[in-house]
């Protein structure tokens, strides 16, 4: 599955960036995040709760970031399984600052999902995804956007509310 | 002495089916109802990729569970040299991967463990690293240069598996170079998948003490099975008992060795306990064999008058992984070399190519005969072609080009010798059954408002009952197939045979073969089948071929009882037994009907009172070695209406005339008709199974791969009429795939017809109500 997309944030582009930098940033709003292990600062392991139709599962992931370029470049590729599924994924975002407070975020994203997520939710998954991408950046935009609230980023990633995996079949 | 003639119920009478008391009331045994003292559970860890590299296996989890015995990887069986075993076709198949993935959900390890529960949680722990690689999903691309090679483990490094070919090609060229008109069609029988509603699975249970494996399983064929386990294993032959209990469909997909069964036997052998495995409903729509899959590019070559005179058809088969086709051994693309039909042609030229692809085994023969289904799909659409391009009625392009009644036994330009037919008698049959003329004037009536009305023909000459011994084995083994009958001293017999019944009734019709050949009443007679410690040796059921094989060998053993029944008859009455005859199921003397005597005395007197010169005792078994295949065939016609906004095909009427030759049990034929038209619907209009470019299947449950139901199913009005086999020991031909084979082209060409206004020539089935709106949203004539 190949998807691109435009965010225009409200935010200055090296906010933006530091929030897309900073794994735990990234897992605060990514959508059924459970867990994480950080192994170095461009390579972690988060654990994340996807629900696709009737079908749940938990991946286990590995996560590199790659090509990294500050300040406004960055990739990542990542490899995951979960019972009878596995998913790989690469992609990549492209700052432009608009203005002081404004940033434009061109990214893309090639996804390639193996076994039962795939194959029992096929009807389900793109739209799934998309739901997914929208939930993520509506977190994104809403904690960026926001008025700054001192130390953010040095919380640990918490896992989102249960109602974050139970995605899909609507 | 004179004797009542009994009632007898033997050839012709609807006998009720003496299985259904037990399956009505949920008395069947079907393989998930056995349970045995100390039974272990298995279940099966698959594979999420369609290629890939198996980089490790981590059973560490599953094994510390409580309850889990072992976990059998592909390396515990290559160390056994079991890590792959043969298929029916020449080729061999892994039972569990020692380094590679080649289909998804393939199996990759197996958990062994107390309970059943235990078992389905104890694969979630297994974890396997994958190392993911390209997989090859499109045939078309299979051989490309590139393509990344399926099986590395052969010799040939291609991923072309065979190329097969029937018929004269030069001869057939000839005729296309000088030929009026020449129509051409593509045409792809997607992929489809068996489906019984009882899924795979066994119970293997090795005795340690002595030393004997007797396996329950969901077979079509218990005694070449055990063969091919004694073959394969090493224990000797009569240390392996195959069970085939009641089967809950089997319909082809029940013929191959799944690696399920070799793994749960090796558990059992290395444990001394029985072990069972029940495959679930996705596990049975993923991983077992699929039918069809055949892209078929078709020529006709035509006079301008209709006269049909040379076909050529080149096909590309798509095997998956595995070519584990359950095909005769000297017919990899099974009999489709039928493909000229009912139809009278001068030559015909027939080309397979078979390839390998990241998908589960295809090939199987999903009650078609092998391959028929598609040959009579492809020449059905063509005739319809031919008609549409030269604006002739297709009813009428088919009665001239029938072969004529009088032309049979008659030999077809790919080699087939058809033994009888009356094509003409069974397409007058059908049209005036369903007033074919006034079904036009309506057609052109409605087309004139606007509506879409269709009107499908197909007439097709089915091939079945492989096989004579001289063309047709399963690794080496002939395809005869076995009865054995024994009378008791009270007149009641149990008759044993080499074939097992999934539904079709075997124990009925053949009871009622022996009622009828011995004059014994048909409840009196106990049919068996399904254990390979008891039953003759047989090929199994599958392919239409229990009547003309095994329904021959009972009839021919039954007469071999009848010819000693003679000698003691004649002893009874006391008069040479040349001076008898057999008249209303009892034994007679010429010219004075009121002395005889039934085969109830005779069974007593064969225990009791037997002439000296007589071996006591009074049974008989016959292996059957068909002299020919036997070429049962059909005219039906569809009336389908098209709704204009939802593109919904909905079939109106229609009508199956079948010619199975003589009839043993007309409500069993009806019932096999039934089901087959309903299964030959079901690809003409729901059923596909697809894969996205990774190789994950898109159907892989109930919901996603659409069977039919009461409600899909219209009302079947059937008939028929009779030409009997003229080499069957009963005139019999056999009659459980005709439907499946016949249905779907009649509904295709229906379909087609109610568009052909529109400019439409062909649609591939399925034809799903998506596929038809988009085609009416294109010609402006759907309904907003």
């Amino acid at each position: 599955m190949q998807f691109t997309g435009t965010q225009q944030i409200n935010a200055p582009a090296q906010k933006v960036w530091d929030f897309m930098l900073d794994p735990n940033m990234v897992a605060s709003c990514a959508p059924g995040f459970q867990s994480m292990e950080i192994l170095a600062p461009d390579h972690f392991k988060p654990t994340v709760a996807v629900g696709v139709g009737a079908v749940k599962a938990k991946f286990t992931l590995d996560v590199q970031l790659e090509d990294v370029r500050p300040p406004d470049h960055a990739g990542v590729r990542g490899r995951g399984n979960a019972v009878g599924s596995a998913v790989e994924l690469h992609g990549a975002m492209d700052l432009t600052p608009v203005s002081d407070t404004e940033t434009t975020m061109n990214w893309t994203a090639d996804v390639i999902v193996n076994g039962v997520i795939a194959s029992v939710g096929a009807r389900l998954l793109e739209g799934t995804a998309q739901k997914l991408t929208a939930r993520f950046f509506d977190c994104f935009r809403q904690k960026l956007e926001a008025p700054e609230t001192p130390a953010a980023s040095e919380a640990p990633a918490t896992p989102s509310t249960p109602d974050a995996s139970d995605t899909g079949n609507t | 002495m004179t004797s009542e003639a009994p009632i007898i119920r033997g050839m012709g009478h609807s006998v009720k089916r003496k299985e259904d008391p037990r399956f009505l009331r949920g008395k069947g045994h079907y393989i998930d109802d056995f349970k045995l003292p100390g039974m272990l559970y298995m279940d099966i860890v698959r594979s999420p990729y369609a290629h890939a590299r198996i980089v490790n296996i981590d059973a560490s989890k599953a094994l510390a569970l409580p309850g889990v015995l072992a976990v059998i990887t592909g390396k515990d069986l290559d160390a056994a040299g079991l890590a792959w075993m043969p298929t029916l076709m020449s080729d061999k198949q892994m039972v569990l991967p020692v380094d590679r993935v080649v289909y998804q959900s393939q199996e990759v390890a197996a958990v062994i463990a107390t309970e059943r529960y235990i078992a389905a949680d104890a694969i979630t722990l297994v974890e396997v690293e994958y190392e993911p690689l390209p997989p090859v999903m499109d045939p078309h691309k299979a051989t490309d240069p590139d393509a990344p090679l399926v099986r590395p483990d052969r010799d040939a490094k291609t991923n072309h598996i065979w190329h097969w070919e029937a018929g004269d090609a030069a001869r057939t060229d000839e005729v296309f170079q000088n030929a009026e008109v020449v129509v051409k069609q593509d045409l792809y029988i997607p992929r489809i998948h068996v489906c019984s509603i009882e899924t795979c699975g066994c119970i293997a249970s090795y005795d340690k003490i002595d030393g004997k494996l007797t396996v329950y399983m969901t077979t079509q064929a218990p005694h070449a099975i055990r063969t091919v386990f004694s073959l394969v294993s090493g224990i000797p032959e009569h240390k392996i008992r195959i069970i085939s209990p009641d089967i809950g469909g089997g319909f082809g997909g029940k013929v191959p060795v799944y690696p399920g069964y070799v793994i749960a036997t090796v558990a059992s052998l290395q444990t001394g306990l029985p072990v069972k495995w029940i495959e679930d409903r996705s596990e049975n729509l993923q991983a077992d064999s699929f039918a069809r899959d055949y892209h078929i590019s078709a020529e006709l070559a035509a006079k301008k008058d209709g006269t049909m005179q040379a076909l050529r058809v080149k096909t590309l088969a798509d095997h998956g992984a595995f070519d584990a086709a359950a095909n005769p051994s000297k017919f990899p693309a099974g009999l489709f070399s039928i493909i000229t039909g009912s139809y009278d042609l001068q030559a015909a030229h027939v080309e397979v190519d078979g390839v390998y692809t990241n998908k589960p085994s295809g090939g199987v023969a999903y009650r078609c005969s092998f391959r028929v289904t598609e040959a009579v799909h492809t020449i059905e659409r063509l005739v319809d072609t031919l008609a549409l391009a030269l604006s002739l009625d297709p009813a009428d392009v088919r009665m001239k080009n029938f072969i004529p009644p009088e032309a049979f036994p008659y030999k077809s330009p790919t080699g087939w010798e058809y033994d009888s037919g009356n094509y003409p008698a069974a397409l007058q049959k059908a049209m005036a059954k369903i007033d074919y003329a006034g079904l036009r004037r309506e057609q052109a009536e409605k087309r004139a408002r606007g509506e879409l009305m269709g009107i499908g023909i197909s007439t097709f000459t089915e091939i079945v009952g492989a096989g004579p011994s001289h063309t047709f084995d399963i690794l080496g083994i002939k395809m005869f197939d076995s009865c054995e009958i024994r009378v008791h001293p009270t007149g009641s017999a149990i008759v044993r045979i080499g074939v097992q019944t999934q539904g079709q009734g075997h124990e009925t019709t053949f009871a009622q073969i022996v009622a009828e050949e011995l004059g014994l009443p048909v409840e009196n007679i106990t049919v068996e089948h399904g254990d390979t410690d008891t039953a003759p040796y047989g090929l199994g059921t599958y392919a239409s071929r229990s009547t003309p094989t095994a329904g021959a060998a009972t009839a021919v053993a039954a007469r071999k009882i009848r010819d000693k029944a003679k000698k003691i008859a004649g002893h009874l009455l006391e008069v040479s037994p040349d001076d008898l005859e057999w008249q209303d199921h009892k034994f007679q003397v010429k010219g004075a009907p009121g002395r005889s005597v039934t085969m109830k005395d005779i069974a007593f007197a064969a225990y009791t009172n037997f002439p000296q010169d007589v071996e006591a005792g009074l049974e008989a078994v016959d292996y059957y070695d068909p002299p020919n295949l036997t070429f049962p065939f059909g005219a039906y016609i569809c009336v389908v209406d098209i709704d204009r906004g939802t593109g919904m095909v909905k079939i109106r009427r229609f009508v199956a005339v079948d010619d199975c030759g003589n009839i043993i049990n007309p409500m069993i034929v009806d019932g096999q008709i039934h089901g087959g038209l309903t299964m030959g619907m079901a690809p003409a209009l729901l059923e596909a199974i697809t894969y996205d470019e990774y190789g994950n299947i898109q159907q892989s449950n109930l919901m996603d791969y659409l069977l039919p139901t009461a409600m899909e199913t219209p009302v079947w009005e059937t008939d028929k009429t009779v030409t009997p086999s003229p080499h069957h020991p009963l005139g019999a031909k056999g009659v459980g795939e005709s439907a499946t084979v016949g249905a779907p082209p009649a509904i295709a060409n229906a379909v087609v017809d109610a568009l052909s206004h529109l400019g439409v020539t062909h649609l591939d089935i399925p034809i799903t109500p998506w596929k038809v709106y988009q085609i009416l949203e294109a010609h402006g004539a759907a309904e907003a």
